[in-house]
C-alpha cells in the first residue's frame, strides 16, 4: 500500500542527512573540486612511485606519453561515467547501491569498501609515520609488524588525529584539502627540479643538463631505464597508460567518487579531477621518480628500498618531512571519509561520524603495521578489479534499464534479494580471473570485467523480473525524492545559506602572501636547476633551497590558514547579521499584526 | 544472510586466486643451461678477463656468460639497483673497495663462504683482504689491487741534477718538479687536477692525510679549515705550477698519456700505471722510468693509497654456486698463468695475490713489482692519518656522500689551480660544503644507528 505524504515526510525527517539526495543549493563550483582532487592525489605514496617505475622497467617516453594517455582516460572516466551518475542519483554510491542492490548487496559491498578504504587510509598514515619517526628517532620498521613501541605510539597519534578530522565531516575535510593543494603541487614540482642536477652529475659528471636529449639520456640511465632490475624488458607505453588509468578504477568506474561528485553543479566539473590526475599522477609521479633516483645515487642505494621520508629529506629538507606527512594525511582523510560512508551503508541507523570513529579504530590498529603500506599497490589494483562489477551493475540500472524496458530499483520494489547483482559480481570476478590467467593485460582487466558485469546483469535482472510493472512503486520513489529535496529546500529557505565573499584587505593580503610564497619557492627551485654550473654552486643553492622551503612552508600554512579562518568568521558574522535582520523583520510583522488586530 | 556469507567466501577465494595468478612470475632457473651474468667496469684488466672467459666455459659445460661492461659511474648506478633490490639480474659484479664497504654494511653482498676448491683467500694481499672482510666475513675477492707510488724520469732527474731519495717527501717532490721545469724541456710533474672525488680528490685526500689532515673528526665535524689542510693544499697548488698547462683537465688517463709521451718528469699515481709506462710499445720513455715510494710529509707517513677492483656476488643472485666457481677461477693462480700466456706477465692483474710477487716470471717482467707490493702492504685504510678519524679510506672517505662532497671540493681545488680563487678560499668553501652535506647525511645515519 502506498505511503502518504505525511508518512514520507516523517521518514525523511528521521533519515540521516548524508543519506538524503543532494539539493541544488548544496552543490559546489569547480574550485572546490580542483583543490580536493589535488590534495588527495598528491600524497606521500607518490614518493614510492619512482621505485614502481624501476621495478616495472618503464622507459622515459613510455612514461611521458603513457601517463598522459592513462590519466586522460581517467579524467574522461570521471567526467563521462562517474559524474553523470553521481549528479543524477544525488546520493553517494553506498546509498545508491543500497537502493539498487538491496540490503545484501549493499552490506557486502560496503563491508568490502570499508576494509579497502580503511586499509588505504592506514597505509597513508603509516607512510607519514615513516617520515616522522626520523624526526623523533624511532628505528626503521623493517618488518611487516611494528617492532618499536614508539612507532606504535606515533602511528596511533597520527591516526587518531586523522579520525577526528574526518569525523567533523566533508566541509572540514575539503577546507583542509584546499589549503594543502597548492603547497603540495609546489613541493612535488620543486623537489624533482632541485635534485635533477644531482642526478645529472651522478650520470654525466656535471650538474648541468644540456637540452632535452641529455635529459632523456639521464632519465633513461637512472630511473626510466626500460628494463627491470632483473634485466628483462620493462613495460611499454600502453601498460603505463593502463596503470595510470587503473590506479583510480575504484573511484571512477567503480563509482566511489559519487560521494564527492554528487555535489558538482555541472557534469563538466568531472574534469576538475584533472588536477589530481595530471598533477598528482603525472607531474608528481615523474618528479618522485627523479627524486628517488637522485637520492639513490647520493646514498648508493637502490631506489626501491628508499623510504619516502629519506627521499623527501634530500629533496626538500625539513619541508620534505612535512610534505610526506601532509601528503599522506590528506589522502588518509579522504579515504577514511569514504570508509566511514561505507560503514554507514552497513549500519544506516548510525550517524556518519559514529561509523567513522568505529572504522577509525580499525585504521588506527592497521596503521601500526607496515605490511599494509608495503602491499599498497597490489591492494588498490586488485580492489579496483574486485569492485568494478558493482560499478557495472549501477551503470546498467542508471543508464540502461529505462532504455530496455526495465525498472531501476526493481529488486527493492519487488521486495526480493537482488541475487542477479550478487551472481553478477561473482561471475565477473571469475571472468576477471579467467582472462587474467589467459594473459589479458593486467592493467586493463577492469574494462572487460565492467562490460561483462553490465551484460550479465542486464540478462539476469530481466530474468528475475526487472521488466515488471512497478508504476506505483516508482511513483512513490519519485515522491520520496521530491519530498526530500523539498524538505532540504524549505530548510534552506528558513535558514538560507548566506553567500559572502571575503574581500577584506587583510584577507587579500594574506592570500597574496601565500601565493607569492609558493611562487618564490617554485622560482628558486628553477634557479637551483638552471643556475648550478658546478657541484659546489649546486650544493650552495640546495642548502639555500632547504631554508627557503621550510620558511616558505611555515609562512604558507600560517597565512593560508589565517585567511581560511577569516573567511569563516566573516561568513558566520554575515549569517548572524542576516538572522538578526530576519528576526527583527519577524518581530515587526508580529507587532504590525497585533496593532492591526 | 547465509547466502551472503557464501558469496563472500566464494568472492574471497576468487580474489585470492586472482592475486596468485597475477602475481605469479615463474622461476625458470634450474632447467637446462645456466647463464652467468657479470657486470664489470670497463678497464683493460677486466676486458682481458672477459676475453679469457672461454677457459672457464670449457671447464663448465652448459654454462653461458653474459657480460655487461660499463664505466665506473654507470656501473655504480646499475649495480646499486640490482644489489639494493636483490633483483637477481647479476650474478657477479665488480665492486671497488669504496662501494664494497658501503654495501657490506647493508648486507647486500653474499659472503664468500663455502667456496669451491681452488679459492685461496689466504693468497690475497693481506691489506686488501682486510678491506674486503668487514666483520670477519669476506664479501668480495680482489681481482686486482693497487696502491700509489712515485714514477719518475731518470734522464730528466740527471739533467736537472736531482737524486731521488729512498723515501721522498712532498717538499722534495716540489723542489724536484721545480728544478725539472726550470732545467729541462719537460714539465716538472704530471698532476691530477681534473675535478672529481675519484680524480684530483683521490690524490689530494691521500696527500692531505699524509700531512696528518683529516676530513672529519670523531664527531663528524669537517676539518678542512685545519692548518694541516692549509699546508697540504698550499703544496698541492705549488705542484700544479710545475704541471702541464692542461692540468685542470688532467685525470689519471690524461696523465698516463702525458707521461708516456715524455711530457713530465714525475708522476705520483696508481701503481697500475707502472706496466704501461714501462711498456715500450706504449711509452716513449719506457727505458727511462724508475720508481720510488709515494711521498710523505716527513714523520707522518706516506701517502700511498689502497684500491682494488673486486668480484662480489649480490645477495639476489640465483646462481650463487656457479658465481662462486667463477670468482674462484678469476682470482686464482691458474687465471694469472692464463693471462700471462696470452698477454705477457707484465699485463697480468696485479696487486691482488701475494704469491704473484714471489713468481720470478712476474718480477722479471715487472721490475717495479717489489715496490708495488710494499706500497700495497703498507697501506692501511683503517688508519689513513695520524689523527683519529671516524672513517676508513686513504684516498676517499667511505661514506656514500663523499661522492658529492669530493666532487664539490675537487671543483674548488681546480678553481684554485686556475687562479679563480685562492687556496684559503677553496678550503673555506670546502669546509662549508663538507660540513653541510655530512650534517644532512649524519642526521639520517644517526637515526639508522638507533635501529
Amino acid at each position: 500500500m502506498a505511503r502518504s505524504v505525511e508518512e514520507i515526510d516523517r521518514e525523511i525527517k528521521q533519515t540521516d542527512e548524508e543519506l538524503l539526495p543532494v539539493a541544488d543549493h548544496e552543490r559546489h563550483g569547480a574550485k572546490h573540486f580542483l583543490g580536493l582532487y589535488t590534495a588527495e592525489h598528491v600524497a606521500g605514496t607518490e614518493f614510492v612511485f619512482g621505485a614502481t617505475f624501476v621495478i616495472l622497467g618503464a622507459g622515459i617516453y613510455d612514461i611521458l606519453i603513457g601517463l598522459v594517455i592513462g590519466n586522460t582516460l581517467a579524467i574522461l572516466s570521471f567526467w563521462l561515467i562517474t559524474t553523470p551518475i553521481a549528479r543524477g542519483a544525488r546520493v553517494s554510491l553506498y546509498r545508491y547501491l543500497d537502493m539498487i542492490g538491496g540490503d545484501a548487496v549493499s552490506k557486502l559491498y560496503n563491508a568490502a569498501n570499508t576494509i579497502i578504504f580503511g586499509a588505504i587510509a592506514a597505509a597513508m598514515i603509516t607512510v607519514s609515520a615513516t617520515a616522522v619517526r626520523r624526526v623523533v628517532g624511532f628505528p626503521a620498521q623493517t618488518e611487516g609488524y611494528p617492532t618499536h613501541i614508539g612507532f606504535i605510539v606515533l602511528a596511533v597519534i597520527l591516526a587518531a588525529v586523522t579520525v577526528l578530522v574526518v569525523a567533523f565531516g566533508f566541509n572540514a575535510l575539503a577546507e583542509f584539502a584546499t589549503i594543502c593543494g597548492p603547497w603540495l603541487m609546489v613541493m612535488f614540482t620543486a623537489g624533482g627540479l632541485v635534485l635533477l642536477p644531482a642526478l645529472a652529475e651522478s650520470v654525466t659528471g656535471v650538474t648541468t643538463i644540456d637540452g632535452w636529449g641529455e635529459f632523456v639520456d639521464i632519465a633513461g640511465a637512472t630511473v626510466f631505464t626500460g628494463i627491470t632490475p632483473e634485466g628483462e624488458p620493462g613495460i611499454g607505453l600502453w601498460e603505463v597508460a593502463g596503470f595510470a588509468w587503473a590506479a583510480n578504477v575504484l573511484t571512477h568506474f567503480a563509482l566511489i567518487d559519487m560521494a564527492w561528485l554528487r555535489y558538482a553543479k555541472k557534469n563538466i566539473y568531472g574534469l576538475c579531477t584533472a588536477t589530481g590526475m595530471m598533477f598528482g599522477h603525472y607531474v608528481a609521479w615523474i618528479s618522485a621518480g627523479f627524486m628517488g633516483a637522485a637520492t639513490a645515487a647520493i646514498t648508493l642505494q637502490s631506489i626501491t628500498v628508499l623510504a619516502p621520508g629519506d627521499v623527501a629529506w634530500y629533496a626538500l629538507g625539513w619541508a620534505g618531512y612535512i610534505t610526506v606527512i601532509v601528503g599522506g594525511w590528506t589522502t588518509a582523510n579522504a579515504c577514511l571519509y569514504r570508509a566511514g560512508l561505507a560503514a554507514q551503508g552497513v549500519f544506516p541507523s548510525m550517524p556518519r561520524w559514529k561509523t567513522t570513529l568505529i572504522v577509525g579504530i580499525g585504521v588506527i590498529v592497521a596503521a601500526c603495521f607496515p605490511f599494509v603500506y608495503r602491499n599498497f599497490l597490489p591492494l588498490v589494483t586488485y580492489a579496483g578489479v574486485a569492485l568494478v562489477p558493482i560499478g557495472g551493475v549501477i551503470f546498467a540500472e542508471h543508464h540502461l534499464f529505462h532504455r530496455m524496458g526495465l525498472t531501476k530499483y526493481w529488486s527493492r520494489f519487488k521486495g526480493v534479494v537482488n541475487y542477479p547483482a550478487i551472481i553478477t559480481w561473482g561471475l565477473s570476478l571469475a571472468f576477471a580471473v579467467g582472462i587474467d590467467t589467459l594473459g589479458f593485460p593486467y592493467y586493463y582487466l577492469f574494462l572487460p570485467t565492467w562490460a561483462f558485469s553490465i551484460g550479465v546483469y542486464l540478462f539476469l535482472a530481466r530474468r528475475a523480473g526487472a521488466g515488471g510493472d512497478f508504476t506505483e512503486e516508482q511513483k512513490e520513489e519519485d515522491l520520496w525524492n521530491e519530498r526530500a529535496l523539498l524538505a532540504k529546500e524549505r530548510a534552506a529557505e528558513e535558514r538560507p545559506p548566506v553567500e559572502v565573499r571575503d574581500t577584506t584587505t587583510l584577507s587579500r593580503a594574506l592570500r597574496a602572501i601565500w601565493i607569492v610564497t609558493c611562487l618564490v619557492m617554485l622560482t628558486y627551485s628553477f634557479i637551483v636547476l638552471f643556475d648550478s654550473p658546478d657541484i659546489f654552486t649546486y650544493l650552495q643553492h640546495r642548502e639555500t633551497w632547504y631554508t627557503i622551503a621550510i620558511t616558505g612552508t611555515v609562512i604558507y600554512f600560517g597565512t593560508a590558514y589565517w585567511e581560511l579562518q577569516r573567511g569563516k568568521q566573516i561568513a558566520k558574522r554575515a549569517e548572524r547579521e542576516h538572522r538578526a535582520e530576519e528576526g527583527q523583520k519577524d518581530e515587526d510583522q508580529s507587532e504590525d499584526a497585533k496593532v492591526n488586530a | 544472510m547465509q547466502t551472503v556469507r557464501r558469496v563472500v567466501a566464494a568472492g574471497s577465494a576468487l580474489a585470492v586466486l586472482a592475486g596468485t595468478a597475477s602475481c605469479g612470475g615463474g622461476d625458470s632457473s634450474g632447467q637446462g643451461d645456466q647463464t652467468l651474468t657479470i657486470a664489470a667496469v670497463n678497464n683493460a684488466d677486466l676486458d682481458r678477463l672477459r676475453d679469457l672467459n672461454q677457459n672457464f666455459l670449457d671447464q663448465h659445460s652448459g654454462v653461458n656468460i653474459e657480460w655487461v661492461s660499463q664505466s665506473e659511474n654507470e656501473l655504480r648506478e646499475t649495480v646499486s639497483t640490482d644489489v639494493g633490490t636483490e633483483g637477481g639480474r647479476f650474478d657477479v659484479v665488480t665492486v671497488g673497495t669504496f662501494e664494497a664497504q658501503i654495501w657490506a654494511e647493508e648486507g647486500l653482498l653474499e659472503p664468500l663462504t663455502d667456496m669451491p676448491d681452488g679459492f685461496e683467500a689466504g693468497a690475497f694481499v693481506p691489506s686488501i683482504r682486510k678491506a674486503l672482510t668487514p666483520q670477519d666475513e669476506m664479501l668480495a675477492a680482489p681481482f686486482y689491487g693497487e696502491s700509489s707510488f712515485t714514477m719518475y724520469r731518470t734522464d730528466l732527474f740527471k739533467e736537472a741534477g736531482v737524486e731521488m731519495p729512498d723515501q721522498p717527501t712532498w717538499s722534495f717532490i716540489i723542489d724536484a718538479a721545480k728544478k725539472i721545469s726550470e732545467e729541462t724541456s719537460a714539465d716538472g710533474i704530471c698532476l691530477r687536477g681534473k675535478p672529481g672525488w675519484g680524480e684530483n680528490m683521490g690524490f689530494v685526500t691521500a696527500m692531505a692525510h699524509s700531512y696528518s689532515a683529516r676530513w672529519f673528526d670523531e664527531d663528524w665535524r669537517a676539518q678542512l679549515d685545519s692548518d694541516a689542510w692549509l699546508e697540504a693544499t698550499a703544496d698541492y697548488l705549488e705542484l700544479a705550477e710545475y704541471a702541464p698547462s692542461t692540468v685542470t683537465r688532467n685525470g689519471y688517463q690524461e696523465n698516463l698519456k702525458l707521461f708516456q709521451d715524455g711530457e713530465c718528469g714525475i708522476w705520483v699515481d696508481a701503481t697500475i700505471a707502472a706496466s704501461s709506462v714501462t711498456d715500450s710499445e706504449e711509452s716513449s720513455v719506457a727505458d727511462s722510468v724508475d720508481f720510488a715510494p709515494a711521498p710523505g710529509a716527513g714523520e707522518n707517513g706516506s701517502s700511498n693509497w689502497l684500491w682494488a677492483w673486486s668480484l662480489a656476488i649480490p645477495s639476489g643472485s640465483e646462481h650463487k654456486d656457479l658465481a662462486k666457481e667463477y670468482v674462484a677461477w678469476a682470482t686464482s693462480a691458474e687465471y694469472i698463468e692464463l693471462a700471462a700466456s696470452e698477454y705477457g706477465w707484465a699485463n697480468v692483474p696485479a696487486g691482488a695475490r701475494s704469491d704473484l710477487y714471489e713468481n720470478s716470471k712476474y718480477t722479471d717482467a715487472a721490475p717495479f713489482a717489489d715496490l708495488v707490493q710494499q706500497s700495497i702492504d703498507s697501506a692501511d685504510p683503517t688508519k689513513p692519518t695520524s689523527e683519529p678519524v671516524p672513517y676508513e679510506g686513504i684516498q676517499y672517505v667511505n661514506v656514500a656522500a663523499f661522492q658529492s662532497i669530493g666532487n664539490a671540493v675537487g671543483q674548488q681545488m681546480t678553481d684554485a689551480i686556475s687562479g679563480e680563487i685562492s687556496g684559503e678560499q677553496a678550503l673555506e668553501n670546502s669546509q662549508w660544503v663538507a660540513d653541510r652535506v655530512i650534517e644532512r647525511v649524519r642526521l639520517l645515519e644517526d637515526q639508522q644507528g638507533s635501529d
